[in-house]
Order: structure tokens, then C-alpha cells, then sequence
């Protein structure tokens, strides 16, 4: 047999066991269930809410605000400069480019953090590395920068600095009269993952 | 696994040495399969030589073949490997310039760069007829803008427009590659030429 008609012969031979393999649907999903484990229990995707007044104030080109509330709650409040990509919409091609991209840092935010964290766990199994979820949502946002408490007076200096800072924010992100219009089902489900103050206090107390 | 630069496992430095590796084989095989003979590539379209449909077509098949295998074996991720856009109108007229082009010169772009690299003069004389057509090209670009961009097609795969799948396609490919090429060794047969 001449050469090319075997190289003829294979090729078709290749080309029929290609024909008849099913398609391969290359996994969608870059990250095993092990690695999202870890990437849950580090926790390093949470943005606390004074990060993000500081970011916002000194107007990072870098952080791009994501509101995955429905298209009605973000007309009746959302955060400055915010874009409404709500959760059920994320996997749209239409704002594959929100996503899939090196430039900006996504911060998604919700009322409470559960469906803020819906639409960061389905995208970083997609592989998107640049995204972050606002501590709390909205919720927490409201109580910690727009309305401070003031802290007692016997407090350490860094814990009165903070609250200088969150009063400072307040007034220059409009704080004071927002107020969220969170949903009674998701603060409940919320407020107890709100997470605790004291475990950023204790460093920093110790130091 | 792949694409190896989408999916960071090397830096997107390496794209232009590889560009230049690839370049630089791409090269070797137009010169090694004969192209830099304008002859040989003017005979495709008088039939007496059919190496370029020949080369081409096996290149194509080569690279279709190893793509869907490699997909298969998880080695590459097709969605991420860049689809050229199909602009219906841009790619008909250019194709037809391109083809009074490559009959009335004797070359490719490609190729000239090839006969030019041995010393052809007109491969040479071709070369700046390509500068000059890219120069007008680029000067009347925005009389043609609406021409130009007529046609958006998106990214289409040909087996997605026919409904049908990758791996069928290829074999419908291969098979009407073979039989393209027994045409063209019987047409080399029928129209021979001595001497080119």
C-alpha cells in the first residue's frame, strides 16, 4: 500500500472514531469540590463593609459594585455606581464580561450575604478569581457605616479612630437617612451569619 | 488543561516566541511543500498541479483532528480557543481580491514571504504590492467602515449552523477531502504540464 493511501486511510479511520465519541462538554466547573471547601472556610472573599466605605471614598477605579437583588429592589436603593446583575441572570452571556475579566474587582452585595454568596460560589467554581461579597450586605453595611454607633468612651484609640472613619463615610456616602430595604426573611436568616465584630477586634486590641 | 496562556499555566510572554517557533515552521513547510513557485500555485487553478489544495487541506485536517482529540482527552478547552468573527461580506469580497490576487501574481501572502526569502523578485515586487494595499486599505478605511462590518455573523462553528456534531463534521470533512484530492490527481492526470 502507498504511503498516502495509508495516511488517507488513517485519517478517515481517526475521523469516523471522532465521529462516533460523544462531544466532550470540557467541565464548566474549574474548581473541584475540595478546593471550594477551602476557599469557603478561608473565607478571604468577604469585603468588610469599612474596606469597602474606604475604597468607595478614595474612589478606587478598581472596585466594580455588583447588586444581585432583583432589578426592583435595586431601583428602590443601591449603592452608588452599582451595577444590577440579579442572581438568576449571573450565567447570562450578557454580562459574561463582567465576570471574565482581569482589570476590576467585582464586589457583590445583596440585603443579607446569602444570595450575594449563591452568585460568588456558582462563579468561582466557573473559575472568576476577582470577586468579593460585601460582609453582610446591605444590612450590615446600613448599621456599620451609614448609621455608626458610637463606641464607649473607654474604648482603645483605634476602636474611636473607626468609628471617626465610619461617621466620616457616613456623610460622604450619604449615609443617615439610607436605610436598605432588606427583606424580613433574609435578615432573620442573616443576622446571626453577620460575622462578628470581635474576631477583627481581637488582633487588633492585642497589638 | 489547555488552552496554556487563557489558562495560565504559562505567561502570556511566551505568545510571540511561539508565534515565532510556529512562523518560522510555517515557513519551512510552504517552501518545502514547493509554494514559493508561483507556478506551482498558479497550476491549482489551471488544474496540471493540486499540491496547495493537497497541503492545505491536510494541514486543516491535521489541526481539526488534533483539536477534537485533544478536547476529548480533557487536554484543551475549546470554548476558551478564540473563534475568528464571521463578517459575511468583508470575508466574500476579500476572498474574491484575495483570489484575483493570488491568480494574477502567482502567490499568497504567505508564500511571497517565502519566495521573497529565496530571492524572487517578483515575490518582492508582490510584497509591496501588499503594503500598498494595506496602505489604501487603511486610508479609505472609513468609506468602507459600514462595508466592512456588514454581515456580523458572531463566532459561528460551521457544525453548530448545521446542527450537527463537531466529530461528524470532521469525518464529513475528511471525506470530502479525500475525494477532492482524487479529483485533483485525476485533473493532474487530464491537464498535465511539462516544465514549470
Amino acid at each position: 500500500m502507498k504511503p498516502r493511501n495509508l495516511a488517507v486511510g488513517i485519517m478517515i479511520l481517526l475521523g469516523i472514531v471522532i465521529a462516533m465519541v460523544p462531544e466532550n462538554t470540557t467541565k464548566p466547573f474549574k474548581l473541584t469540590a475540595q478546593q471550594m471547601l477551602n476557599a469557603v472556610n478561608d473565607g478571604t472573599e468577604m469585603v468588610h463593609p469599612d474596606l469597602l466605605a474606604d475604597w468607595l471614598i478614595n474612589k478606587d477605579p478598581s472596585i466594580q459594585l455588583i447588586d444581585v437583588r432583583s432589578s426592583d429592589e435595586f431601583e428602590k436603593f443601591h449603592l452608588d455606581q452599582a451595577i444590577n446583575v440579579p442572581r438568576a441572570d449571573i450565567l447570562s452571556p450578557d454580562y459574561r464580561e463582567i465576570w471574565d475579566q482581569g482589570v476590576k474587582f467585582n464586589v457583590i452585595y445583596s440585603n443579607g450575604s446569602t444570595t450575594a454568596h449563591d452568585a460568588w460560589m456558582i462563579l468561582r467554581q466557573l473559575g472568576y478569581q476577582n470577586i468579593g461579597v460585601l460582609m453582610g450586605g446591605l444590612n450590615y453595611w446600613t448599621e456599620v457605616v451609614m448609621n455608626p454607633k458610637s463606641p464607649a468612651a473607654i474604648l482603645p484609640d483605634d476602636e474611636i479612630a473607626k468609628y471617626e472613619f465610619r461617621k466620616g463615610a457616613s456623610q460622604a456616602l450619604g449615609g443617615g437617612s439610607a436605610s436598605a430595604p432588606a427583606t424580613s426573611a433574609e435578615i432573620e436568616v442573616q443576622k446571626p451569619k453577620i460575622v462578628p465584630r470581635k474576631a477583627k477586634k481581637a488582633p487588633q486590641g492585642g497589638c | 488543561m489547555g488552552p496554556l496562556i487563557p489558562n495560565e499555566i504559562i505567561a502570556g510572554n511566551w505568545n510571540f516566541l511561539i508565534a515565532f517557533v510556529i512562523g518560522i515552521g510555517f515557513g519551512f513547510v510552504l517552501e518545502q511543500a514547493g509554494f514559493s513557485s508561483s507556478r506551482k500555485l498558479a497550476g491549482m487553478f489551471y488544474g496540471y498541479d493540486t499540491v496547495v489544495l493537497k497541503v492545505f487541506f491536510t494541514g486543516a485536517i491535521t489541526a481539526m483532528l488534533g483539536l477534537l482529540f485533544f478536547s476529548l482527552f480533557d487536554w484543551i478547552d475549546l470554548s476558551l480557543v478564540y473563534v475568528n468573527p464571521t463578517f459575511l461580506w468583508s470575508a466574500i469580497i476579500g476572498g474574491v481580491i484575495m483570489g484575483l490576487g493570488f491568480i494574477t501574481a502567482g502567490f499568497c501572502p504567505g508564500t511571497s514571504v517565502c519566495a521573497a526569502a529565496i530571492g524572487k523578485i517578483d515575490a518582492m515586487i508582490f510584497i509591496v504590492g501588499i503594503f500598498l494595499g494595506i496602505f489604501i486599505f487603511g486610508e479609505s478605511f472609513p468609506l468602507l467602515q459600514n462595508l466592512f462590518v456588514a454581515g456580523d455573523m458572531g463566532s459561528p462553528k460551521l457544525n453548530q449552523v448545521l446542527g450537527i456534531s463537531g466529530g461528524v463534521l470532521a469525518l464529513l470533512v475528511i471525506l470530502a477531502a479525500a475525494i477532492m484530492f482524487w479529483i485533483g490527481e485525476w485533473a493532474e492526470r487530464k491537464f498535465p504540464r511539462e516544465e514549470y
